[in-house]
């Protein structure tokens, strides 16, 4: 990719905005009520990047909507579309929420059969990723070799060095877009101060954790209690699920008559009970303790066998909304260390 | 690429009330369009559906080489199930498929096959069935050992009687409890294989039933000789989109609507999560 930085003053953020919107369906962070998503901004609003460490929904939800018209009927007659707009634009994801769209591309789009509604929102969309200063505490993207400036995946990558954001090309679809533009090149400073910056937050970082053993230890421990000590305070709310940027589970229902209606598909979660219930009265996990061991098993291991990555990407958002302070990253731990006792 | 969500309109041609308390139904589906190309081999399934009323994937109960139409048998237990179950001839439904993968069948060319089935786990069963019958000379010795509770809910009676006429076919049938008028077996399937203990050399075996049957008959299997790599089932799991997406089927890593349904024991004693 080109070696070309460039530099947009803040000021002209509104400009270089507009100019995205004119090529793009533009997505970027901004505050419904008291929550930080990702949505489209009104003529004339602004983006909420102030304070911004994250948005609180995963922008998953713009390709992959919470609630998705798989076909609809009236009479006999079936009609299905998928999406036709302008191209997507998301502005302002954080690096770890890059990869799980990545990682989603991987699980949607790949294999036998590819995912056309997913599709249709990601061909020729533009992501553009804005590095994390300010890591959180509940953060943990480096165990997985990511980190606040990871630029894998994405077609655009900023940062934020005060009254201004480098901005560098790393795709070319990045690069094309940016030509458009009459953004000045970076000065060596502007590097350096960029550099300090990374420097200075991948330094913050907590503690990493070495997670290669991971998916051996864990199916080691299949059978063991841990399982249940673990999964004993889990509501099986599906908080985990809703905010996690590589969760994709989803339900297909009917809304309407036999005569009319739609059929749709929404989120669902593998940690409610009717999740695999089946018809005939069986239930292959009746408690929390075989659906806590399912999330983590898919994240931790079945992804690796399928996809050859971890399905998590430290974003920490399960972390940080659990109801009852189930910390993912204690869940590894505790697998790390647990000592299997000899029976 | 076609769009897997969509299910291809089929029209009901036939149905037909398979068991004696009428809980079990069959239906044959044929297209509309004869130019509608539709590859599959026993073993696969469908999604069925119902606008208004939902999807449910059942396995494919007629053979490919059975051309003008496509079977299934429908037992009534959910909404889906039940909305099957008022259809009529003439009717039109979705169907989605083929779906998943299907029975080993090149590698039983020139072998023994042993098909154990119970209840009205039969359907993939007999689609394998008839297309072994249909190409018969490419298959050494066929045995069959098929049970239900009662005479009246083995599935396909009409079938199963002329089967019983046919030189080339060794059919073992049994029901769990004698009934006056029942000349055949009596017991259950994992005693009954045990007693005809069919011989495990160059032989493959393939068992479909509910979880209780395939539990106690693999172990017979495996004690008469046939090794885990011989012996195939077929899975249940409550699905939504059959293609692999939406997440909820899968035994450890794989998903009984991709991967599956049939896997070998051999596999299944691999994945973490399988209970046999």
């Amino acid at each position: 990719m080109s070696e070309e930085i460039f530099k947009l003053e803040k000021d002209n953020l509104e400009g270089f905005l507009l100019y995205l919107s004119q090529k793009y369906n533009l997505f970027l962070p901004r505050r419904v009520d008291d929550q930080l998503s990702f949505g489209q901004m009104k003529p004339g609003g602004k983006p909420s990047l102030d304070h911004y460490f994250n948005t609180d929904l995963p922008p998953k939800e713009v390709f992959f909507p919470q609630r998705e018209t798989l076909l609809s009927y009236e009479g006999g007659e079936v009609k299905h579309s998928t999406y036709k707009a302008k191209p997507i634009a998301l502005f302002g994801v954080r690096p770890c929420d890059t990869k799980g769209i990545i990682l989603l591309d991987r699980v949607f789009a790949e294999g036998e059969y590819e995912d056309p509604y997913w599709k249709a929102r990601r061909t020729n969309s533009l992501l553009l990723t804005l590095g994390c200063n300010a890591p959180l505490s509940t953060c943990f993207c480096h165990w997985f070799n990511l980190g606040p400036f990871n630029k894998e995946g994405t077609d655009i990558f900023l940062t934020d060095i005060g009254d201004a954001y480098l901005v560098e090309p790393c795709s070319k679809k990045g690069e094309e877009c940016l030509r458009g533009t009459s953004l000045l090149g970076a000065t060596g400073d502007d590097r350096k101060v960029a550099e300090e910056i990374r420097r200075k937050a991948e330094s913050s970082l907590s503690e990493r954790v070495e997670i290669s053993s991971l998916k051996g230890r864990l199916l080691a421990l299949w059978e063991e209690d841990l399982w249940e000590d673990i999964s004993q305070k889990c509501l099986s709310c599906a908080a985990c699920s809703y905010l996690c940027p590589t969760c994709h589970c989803f339900d297909i229902q009917e809304e309407g008559s036999q005569e009319k209606g739609e059929r749709i598909r929404i989120w669902d979660s593998c940690m409610f009970k009717l999740f695999t219930q089946e018809a005939a009265g069986t239930n292959p996990r009746p408690t929390p303790k075989e659906r806590l061991r399912q999330r983590i098993m898919h994240k931790f291991s079945y992804f690796l066998d399928n996809l050859g990555e971890f399905g998590c990407v430290g974003c920490g958002r399960c972390i940080r909304g659990c109801p009852v302070n189930l910390d993912i990253r204690e869940v590894i731990k505790a697998v790390k260390s647990f000592i299997v006792e000899s029976r | 690429m076609r769009n897997p969500y969509i299910p291809i309109p089929v029209k009901v041609s036939r149905v037909r009330v398979e068991s004696d308390d009428k809980t079990l139904k069959t239906f044959d589906v044929s297209f509309d369009s004869k130019e509608e190309r539709f590859e599959f081999m026993p073993g696969q399934f469908c999604q069925l559906s119902i606008m208004g009323k939902g999807e449910a994937p059942f396995g494919i109960a007629s053979s490919p080489t059975e051309r003008e139409f496509l079977r299934f048998t429908v037992n009534r237990i959910g909404v889906v199930t039940t909305a099957l179950h008022y259809l009529e001839e003439g009717d039109i439904i979705g169907l989605r498929g083929p779906l998943g993968n299907s029975y080993p069948i090149e590698r039983f060319r020139g072998e023994n096959v042993v098909i154990i089935g119970g209840g009205f786990a039969f359907t993939t069963l007999r689609a394998l069935t008839v297309y072994l019958c249909a190409n018969r000379d490419e298959f050494k010795d066929i045995t069959i050992i098929y049970g239900a509770r009662r005479p009246g809910l083995l599935l396909y009676r009409d079938e199963l009687a002329e089967w019983e006429k046919r030189g080339d076919l060794n059919l073992y049938l049994t029901i769990d409890k004698p009934v006056a008028g029942w000349d055949k077996r009596v017991g259950f399937v994992p005693t009954v294989t045990k007693e005809i203990a069919p011989n495990p050399k160059g032989a493959w075996a393939v068992v479909c039933g509910p979880p209780v049957m395939i539990k106690f008959t693999l172990p017979v299997l495996l004690e008469l000789g046939f090794p885990p790599e011989r012996i195939y089932t077929s899975l249940e799991r409550r699905m939504k989109c059959g293609i692999g997406k939406c997440g909820r089927c899968n035994i450890g890593s794989k998903y009984v609507c991709l991967d599956g349904p049939v896997f070998s024991y051999a596999e299944l004693q691999r994945l973490p999560e399988y209970e046999g």
